[in-house]
């Protein structure tokens, strides 16, 4: 429960996000599903797909409602995006911020555990 | 964010909470870390993973994510395991097996889990523990088992799994069968005929043996250009039925007079009832064919190891509890990928490794004594009707009224459109794609 204040005190964007958090999956969980086509943690940098590990949330977000809402071309994208409300864009979005800017193999177990840890902490998701 | 607030001190700290506070390097500095990176502490949890394939293998690692501290270890038979995916590129000289020959060493390095290679013979549910071949015996907290498919060849008399591993191959599970099916497809005369035989529903890989077929029709196009295809489905629809045909139209001639594929359908009595192998004939309910090459996809049910510890009902699959992905039939025992019982989710690899992330995160919430979080799954296949042709299947999907089924207007296949860029980019996206998963599974 202290720990939730904390979150809260976060800001509006983290409430947000708890608000809704009993009927929505976290935000890892629902990045984590991305891995398979973008990489471990969206950090996959040499690949068609497109890294999505240190993207700012406002692109993100951007991309994937119009993915979503049809005006911005797509291969399966748009099927993808008709899976996620507003809400759940937005906690992937802020996952995949904190993520950091680099291969996945070159990445430490511990640093994939610290930047959850800090995306979690910051709002990313509850 | 204002950090050190005194109400803090007086809640329970979890090591997430630590990790958030401090971050995870000033945690690891401590040695609270640092005790999952060498040895376990002896109050750990251990999660034992049978199968170390695409359910086991991600979920290894996932449930390293979700929590640093647990117990795992891999138990599987093989030192290295050869992807069915791509195994169909294999047949046409796309790919070699070495390519798709993957090992768990990073998972074993990377993640600290133990991995054993060895056969898993029994299980005992109640004193939470499994044996193996070696006769050495492991005590679990949590059971995970991801042993992919068996074949029922009971279905079609005269076929049996020695005729596969030899003259027969139904190259379904990659490794020598393809290599074999390669060599027929490249011995097979000028002119000649070749059946693929495709399975009842549900199977691993659904658009599997449409993709095979395409290959083949492709490499006739180009070596043997007077030969013929025939595709036995006991069913009517199968998976991006309608990309695949039109594909076939647009680069096989199928529908014209000389056609490279045809395609028998379930009221067209394409399923296949009997393998004559003396004479290469192939009965159907609709008649007899007689071909140069056979390849008959046999019918699945779950992988044996989950049928000899008892997870299966009798449709022959692993009932589970949709949210978490535990067996409905036992307590702490969880089943992945083709063997369990999935809904709207088709037996891909995506899912497999999908559902071996929701089962790490659930996991580790019960060990937390934390209630399950909202199940989120997604599958996305490509396949290619040709080298530079491809077509796709995703969704997302969420778990309503106990099934599993997609999410929002989410499911959907490739759209048929005149644009030549549509197909030839799912193409490239799928190469992207095999690369990419994989790394996702094994490091
Ligand atoms: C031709 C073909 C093409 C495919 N293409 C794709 C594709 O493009 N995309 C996609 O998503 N999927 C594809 N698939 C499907 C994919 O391969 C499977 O869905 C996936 O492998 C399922 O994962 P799993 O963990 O359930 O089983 P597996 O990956 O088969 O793993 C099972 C593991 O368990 C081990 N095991 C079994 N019994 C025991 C025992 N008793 N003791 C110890 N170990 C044991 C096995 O050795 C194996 O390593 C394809 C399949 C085929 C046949």
């Amino acid at each position: 429960m202290k720990l939730r204040n904390l979150i809260l005190s976060a800001g509006f964007l983290a409430m947000a996000q708890n608000a809704s958090a009993e009927i929505m999956a976290s935000g890892s969980a629902m990045a984590w599903q991305c891995a398979p086509c973008h990489g471990t943690n969206g950090q996959e940098f040499v690949e068609a797909m497109p890294p999505l590990a240190g993207m700012p949330a406002k692109q993100f977000i951007d991309a994937m409602i119009a993915y979503r809402e049809g005006t911005r071309p797509a291969i399966i994208m748009d099927r993808v995006a008709r899976g996620f409300t507003d809400e759940e864009i937005k906690a992937m979005a802020y996952w995949f911020e904190k993520q950091p800017v680099k291969q996945w193999e070159n990445t430490s177990l511990n640093e994939a555990l610290e930047a959850d840890a800090t995306a979690r902490s910051t709002g990313g998701q509850q | 964010m204002s950090q050190l607030e005194n109400k803090q001190f007086d809640s329970k700290i979890t090591r997430r909470d630590l990790i958030k506070l401090f971050g995870a390097t000033a945690v690891a500095g401590t040695g609270i870390f640092g005790a999952s990176q060498q040895a376990y502490a002896k109050s750990a949890a251990h999660v034992v993973v049978l199968g170390g394939g695409v359910g086991g293998a991600t979920l290894a690692k996932y449930l390293r994510f979700a929590d640093p501290d647990v117990k795992i270890t891999i138990i599987e038979q093989y030192p290295e395991y050869i992807t069915c995916l791509r195994s169909n590129d294999v047949i046409i000289g796309m790919h070699t097996l070495d390519e798709l020959t993957f090992n768990l060493d990073t998972i074993k390095n990377k993640y600290n889990v133990n991995v054993v290679i060895d056969t898993v013979i029994g299980a005992d549910f109640d004193k939470k523990t499994v044996r193996t071949a070696k006769g050495d015996t492991f005590s679990y907290d949590k059971l995970v088992v991801s042993p992919g498919i068996d074949f029922r060849f009971e279905d079609y008399e005269g076929y049996d799994a020695t005729l596969a591993e030899g003259a027969f191959p139904h190259a379904y599970k990659a490794g020598p069968q393809t290599l074999e099916l390669r060599r027929q497809l490249l011995a097979l005369p000028q002119g000649g005929t070749a059946i693929i035989a495709t399975p009842q529903n549900p199977f691993r890989c659904p658009p599997g043996p449409y993709e095979r077929a395409s290959f083949f029709a492709e490499y006739f196009k180009e070596h043997n250009p007077t030969a013929k295809l025939l595709v036995l489905d006991p069913k009517d629809r199968f998976t991006k039925d309608v990309p695949f045909k039109k594909a076939w139209e647009r680069l096989y001639g199928y529908k014209s007079d000389n056609s490279l594929i045809e395609w028998v359908s379930g009221s067209e009595g394409g399923r296949v009832l009997r393998l004559d192998a003396k004479n290469m004939t192939v009965e159907t309910e609709g008649g007899s064919y007689k071909a140069d090459l056979i390849n008959i996809i046999p019918n699945q049910r779950a992988g044996k190891l989950a049928q000899i510890i008892g997870l299966t009902d009798s449709s022959g699959w692993c009932p589970i509890q949709r949210d978490t992905m535990e067996s409905a039939l036992h307590k702490e025992v969880y089943v992945l990928g083709d063997s369990s019982i999935a809904d709207e989710m088709p037996k891909s690899g995506y899912s497999a490794n999908s559902q071996a992330k929701v089962c790490a995160q659930a996991i580790a919430d019960a060990l937390k004594g934390n209630a399950p979080g909202k199940a989120i799954y997604s599958n996305v296949c490509y396949s290619l009707a040709g080298q530079n042709y491809g077509v796709s299947i995703a969704a997302i999907y969420e778990v309503r009224d106990g099934r599993i089924v997609a999410k929002g207007k989410s499911a959907g296949v490739s759209p048929i459109t005149d644009k030549p860029a549509q197909p030839i980019l799912e193409a490239v996206y799928q190469k992207n794609w095999q690369r990419e998963f994989v790394k996702d599974v094994f490091s």
